[in-house]
């Protein structure tokens, strides 16, 4: 394993995309999140109809709920790392690295754990960059009146899971299609619009199978902001909801890994 | 002799197409074993299956007497078609993913093999900078990283220059000399000619022939006598053989024999008793390209 992680490392310490899109998601976490909290929450609290019902709710943008706030915000933007996970699979079909990894050594089931350490590295970036937002955000909204720093930091893990299945998926249909443009098309399509269509339409038709679409699976580990759902039971049903979800996700995790080694073990490199 | 490898019964189709039939041979230790076949004859495919990157349909191969593993390929310096580096890294950093996956050598032997290949000034450019040439370079580096005692080269002087073909020539030879294995696929008869102890000849996935280069080339013994009266001299030949024949460009006089029955003291000998006096005798290998030709109907 110390083998897979400090060859990995030797490939993506000095791989600019990578470091771009961490510098990009860096970036664009912490905006994004700001731009939210200061026109999509601040801004509605002076609003005469909707800022009174807000007062009563506890600020979304401080201790405990920001992990959660902050975390449904990022999630949006998961399509950023998945870029980078696409991009470096795909190289390695591209450039035929992946046989020469093979030749100069690994099992196949090797090469498939290294892939699985990327996503892992990635996803934990990821969460870090959401953890120190998170952090900085509830700090500097902080009053007397706020949780405790670590209270609610369920959804540093719950954050982490989410995003290493849909950075999974985002590996599984880079392998499966092995071009970096297409398989980039294919994930961003589905990521927006076509599951959102799909979500969308299974609401509308009450269809309760939407839970199950692969990445509303692990959508709904982070439900929505409180500020989002007004309806107190509706929040109730999300949070007991979600907590099922972890278990669907890890079999999701599960299925995706399995096939990813079993696609890698039987198929000519 | 022992083998390093033996291909048993190796079978591989491309949907319909079958790409390798059957093949089997044994690798002995010590030795040069060239792969020859024209384009598309499965050299290729044969090696990557036993690098593990294809998968055969059927048949089996042993390496040092054992099922091929990852353990094993560490041990093995291996260039299989095309250099397939990372793009943004440069030769050292590449070199350190090779050493790093199959443990072969330390930090100095990344050094040494890039100055072997002359490719030491441009170490710390990035791969996606170097021409063909330098990109083969840094494959034949990497093959030669820990200093394996088998190495697989799949044609291995591709896109070098005339002098870049002489040192890799040179070098194979240096390695066979100093105890190594080489299996070396190629479709350059010149060059399996100069370098190869042992060949195996495929054509559209067939092994046509294989074993000791000197018996696959030599399919009969080709004498080549010359004396001041050609004419007497081939009369006297005919004795030996009826299949004589006179070049006058060279001036010579060709006798062709069964293999292994050319007895050239015997020759020389008999003309010496019937007064003809020999200036140059000769048995002379066919050369690769002409045995190539012949056994794949070209």
């Amino acid at each position: 394993m110390t083998n897979l992680i400090k060859t990995e490392w030797l490939k993506l310490k000095k791989y600019w995309a990578f470091w771009w899109m961490t510098g990009i998601v860096a970036l664009a976490y912490p905006a994004m999140n700001y731009l939210i909290y200061a026109n999509g929450y601040k801004d509605q609290l002076d609003d005469p109809k909707v800022g009174p019902i807000l007062r009563m709710l506890p600020n979304p943008f401080t201790f405990p709920d920001v992990w959660q706030t902050v975390a449904f915000i990022s999630s949006c933007f998961i399509f950023l790392p998945a870029i980078v996970v696409i991009m470096f699979i795909t190289n390695e079909y591209t450039y035929k690295t992946h046989r020469q990894n093979i030749i100069d050594g690994w099992s196949r089931k090797g090469f498939m754990t290294s892939k699985m350490i990327d996503v892992a590295i990635i996803s934990l970036l990821v969460t870090i960059v959401y953890f120190i937002t998170a952090s900085i955000i509830g700090t500097a909204n902080a009053t007397s009146t706020s949780g405790k720093f670590w209270e609610g930091t369920q959804y540093i893990g719950l954050f982490f899971l989410q995003t290493f299945s849909q950075l999974s998926l985002a590996l599984l249909i880079a392998l499966l299609v092995r071009k970096a443009f297409l398989a980039l098309g294919i994930f961003l399509f589905y990521f927006f619009p076509l599951e959102v269509i799909l979500e969308g339409l299974g609401r509308k038709h009450s269809i309760s199978m939407r839970e199950f679409l692969p990445l509303e699976i692990s959508d709904r580990l982070i439900p929505y902001p409180r500020w989002f759902v007004r309806d107190q039971k509706e929040w109730d049903a999300l949070i007991a909801q979600s907590h099922m979800h972890i278990l669907y996700t890890i079999l999701l995790l599960a299925v995706t890994w399995g096939i990813c080694f079993w696609i890698n073990a039987k198929r000519d490199l | 002799m022992s083998s390093v490898l033996a291909v048993n019964g190796i079978t591989k189709f491309y949907g319909r197409i079958r790409a390798l039939n059957n093949v089997s041979f044994e690798v002995p230790q010590g030795s040069v074993f060239g792969i020859l076949g024209p384009n598309g004859s499965g050299k290729t495919t044969l090696l990557s299956i036993i690098l593990d990157v294809l998968k055969a349909n059927n048949g089996s191969f042993l390496w040092f007497g054992h099922p091929g593993s990852p353990e094993q390929r560490k041990k093995i310096g291996s260039l299989l078609e095309t250099p397939n580096f990372y793009h943004y890294l440069s030769a050292i950093d590449n070199l350190k993913v090779t050493q790093s996956i199959s443990g072969r050598g330390g930090k100095e032997d990344i050094n040494e093999v890039l100055k072997k290949v002359k490719l030491y000034e441009r170490r710390k450019s990035r791969f996606k900078t170097y021409s063909l040439g330098m990109k083969q370079r840094l494959a034949i580096a990497a093959s030669l990283l820990g200093d394996p005692k088998v190495l697989v080269l799949d044609e291995p002087t591709n896109g070098l220059d005339p002098v870049g073909i002489a040192e890799i020539r040179e070098l194979i030879v240096e390695l066979k000399n100093s105890g190594h294995t080489i299996i070396m696929a190629s479709h350059l008869l010149d060059e399996v000619e100069k370098v190869c102890t042992h060949v195996a000849i495929l054509k559209t996935g067939d092994v046509i022939t294989t074993g000791d280069v000197n018996e696959v080339l030599q399919d009969e013994d080709v004498v080549e006598v010359s004396a001041a009266d050609l004419n007497a001299l081939a009369r006297i030949l005919q004795q030996f053989n009826s299949n004589v024949s006179i070049n006058n460009v060279s001036n010579t006089v060709q006798l062709l024999l069964p293999k292994g029955t050319a007895k050239l003291d015997e020759i020389n000998s008999t003309c010496f008793e019937k007064g003809i006096v020999l200036n140059h005798l000769l048995l002379k290998k066919k050369r690769l390209e002409a045995r190539f030709f012949e056994l794949t109907n070209n």
